[in-house]
């Protein structure tokens, strides 16, 4: 687990992205620097109460995001948070996971 | 001003000579029995199409086909084992849209002379757990940065698109209700469909949750089955019946970077574009097929299109819809027929609004139905989907 999430910074005209891309979407430059968002704040939560082609599942939540450096990104919720709370964010190999800041 | 002298793709003034001449299905079901498959789905399909627009399957020159389960195969493959010798291929990989995508292709082979009759496909087996694979693994984003959350495929993603639209508009549950009601009672009206049993609100308030704020009746099911259309220069149209022809098409693809919130479609790029290269306005249309994945994405696509006033959802679905004035879904949409893959959803909608302008729609044919518009939206690339397209088809006697 790695503190924060990463996101992509386009070096030429600061655009950031998530996830990583190939040319930035606003200058299309090519090179990007990577950086580290560790705070948002939780603006939509889904509760996942069902997996298709799935027995025995245990409900999961998971949240719209609105990082700091303003990307929103879908992060998985490790505790109750609601809309409005803000999280800290951590990333497991690729994805982004949240919890309630302080807690 | 006759038929003829409309010039029916705008911009460049190209008047498509290509017409749907025929439309077919295979049976749809939850849950395919032992030998079924994919392939066989698509088999009865192709057989019922060809049927119903009295083309020899030796006259098929063109064939275009998408599905999430036709892997290892391709289209060449699908080709051989259909026994066709073809000189125009196409295999589309955009989901909810494939089947708009493929139509304007489609229509355009014919137009160019580079087949003269195309067959139009979209089949899928994939089985609940197949399903469940292909929507962890959609794309790379969604195996790596969605799928590790246990984020419930589209169902989770469009639960949180559902919460802006609903914050955004000013929606209440029993909004989402009045389509799911209004879909399913149509599909009483279609034996092709899965669901055919009247729904209430009170049902529909009651159902389990999936996704919340999406509850059972909001999501679609998952069936086996296929979908088949031929196009061919219109004088091909079996003799007396009616034939379809479209008044134009447009499509887009990744229209906004997914930098947006997912309550605007790639429509709402080119809404203003269809309706003056078809030379109709919204509120001509008789009858509209609008990809039905979720009632959210009906909402966004009709707002798109400039069908809902003022957009105002609320007002929209509790008047519009629970009043019965809009016949949207007349075949029951995805939601109430079932979805065999996003490509054949979007084909029995396209199907649908042919069989309406040809009068061929049974009990629930809506009365002198002449215009009427299709949508498809879908690959859900990672907070929502990414393709969108659309035409506007009419009636020519």
């Amino acid at each position: 687990m790695r503190e924060g999430v990463g996101i992509w910074r386009c070096k030429a005209c600061g655009t950031t992205v998530f996830p990583q891309r190939l040319l930035c979407p606003q200058c299309h430059g090519h090179a990007f620097d990577e950086a580290r968002v560790t705070e948002g704040v939780v603006e939509e939560v889904a509760v996942i109460r069902h997996m298709i082609g799935q027995e025995n599942w245990q409900p999961r939540r998971i949240a719209n995001v609105r990082t700091h450096g303003g990307q929103s990104i879908t992060v998985g919720l490790r505790d109750e948070s609601g809309p409005g709370t803000v999280v800290e964010l951590t990333q497991e190999e690729g994805a982004p996971f949240g919890r309630a800041k302080g807690r | 001003m006759t038929v003829d002298s409309v010039l029916y793709t705008g911009r460049r003034g190209t008047l498509h000579s290509a017409a749907i001449i025929g439309v077919g299905q295979s049976a749809y079901t939850r849950r395919p029995a032992p030998g079924q498959s994919t392939h066989t789905f698509i088999r009865d399909a192709v057989v019922a199409a060809l049927a119903d627009a009295g083309v020899d399957a030796r006259d098929v020159q063109g064939m275009a086909v998408a599905s999430f389960s036709l892997a290892p195969d391709t289209a060449v493959d699908l080709a051989w084992k259909l026994g066709l010798s073809l000189r125009w291929l196409l295999q589309d990989t955009n989901g909810g849209s494939s089947a708009m995508n493929m139509l304007g292709h489609a229509l355009r082979g014919v137009d160019s002379g580079a087949a003269d009759v195309i067959l139009v496909i979209g089949g899928d087996a994939t089985g609940l757990a197949g399903y469940g694979r292909i929507a962890s693994n959609y794309n790379i984003a969604t195996r790596d940065h969605l799928a590790p959350l246990g984020h419930g495929g589209p169902n989770g993603v469009y639960a949180l698109v559902a919460s802006r639209q609903i914050k955004a508009f000013g929606l209440e549950k029993s909004d989402y209700g009045h389509i799911a009601i209004a879909q399913r009672a149509w599909a009483a009206k279609n034996p092709f469909a899965v669901y055919r049993t009247p729904l209430t609100m009170a049902e529909y308030l009651a159902a389990p949750m999936v996704a919340d704020p999406l509850s059972r009746f909001d999501c679609v099911p998952v069936v086996a089955g296929a979908q088949a259309i031929v196009l061919a220069h219109s004088d091909r149209a079996p003799r007396g019946r009616a034939g379809v022809r479209v008044r134009a098409h447009r499509a887009s693809f990744n229209y906004d970077n997914q930098a947006g919130d997912g309550l605007k479609t790639g429509i709402s790029t080119f809404a203003a574009e269809l309706w003056q290269a078809a030379g109709v306005a919204p509120g001509d249309i008789d009858v509209a097929s609008i990809y039905d994945d979720y009632p959210t994405m009906v909402l966004a696509q009709l707002d798109d299109l400039g069908m809902v006033a003022d957009h105002d959802l609320a007002r929209f679905c509790r008047r519009d819809i629970g009043e019965q004035r809009r016949p949207i879904n007349t075949h029951g949409g995805m939601m109430s027929a079932g979805q065999p893959g996003g490509p054949a959803g979007g084909l029995n909608g396209i199907s649908e609004a042919v069989l309406q302008l040809q009068h061929r729609a049974g009990e629930r044919q809506v009365a002198g139905a002449r215009l009427a518009v299709a949508t498809g939206y879908g690959m859900t690339m990672y907070r929502y989907g990414g393709t969108a397209a659309a035409a506007v088809l009419e009636r020519v006697e």
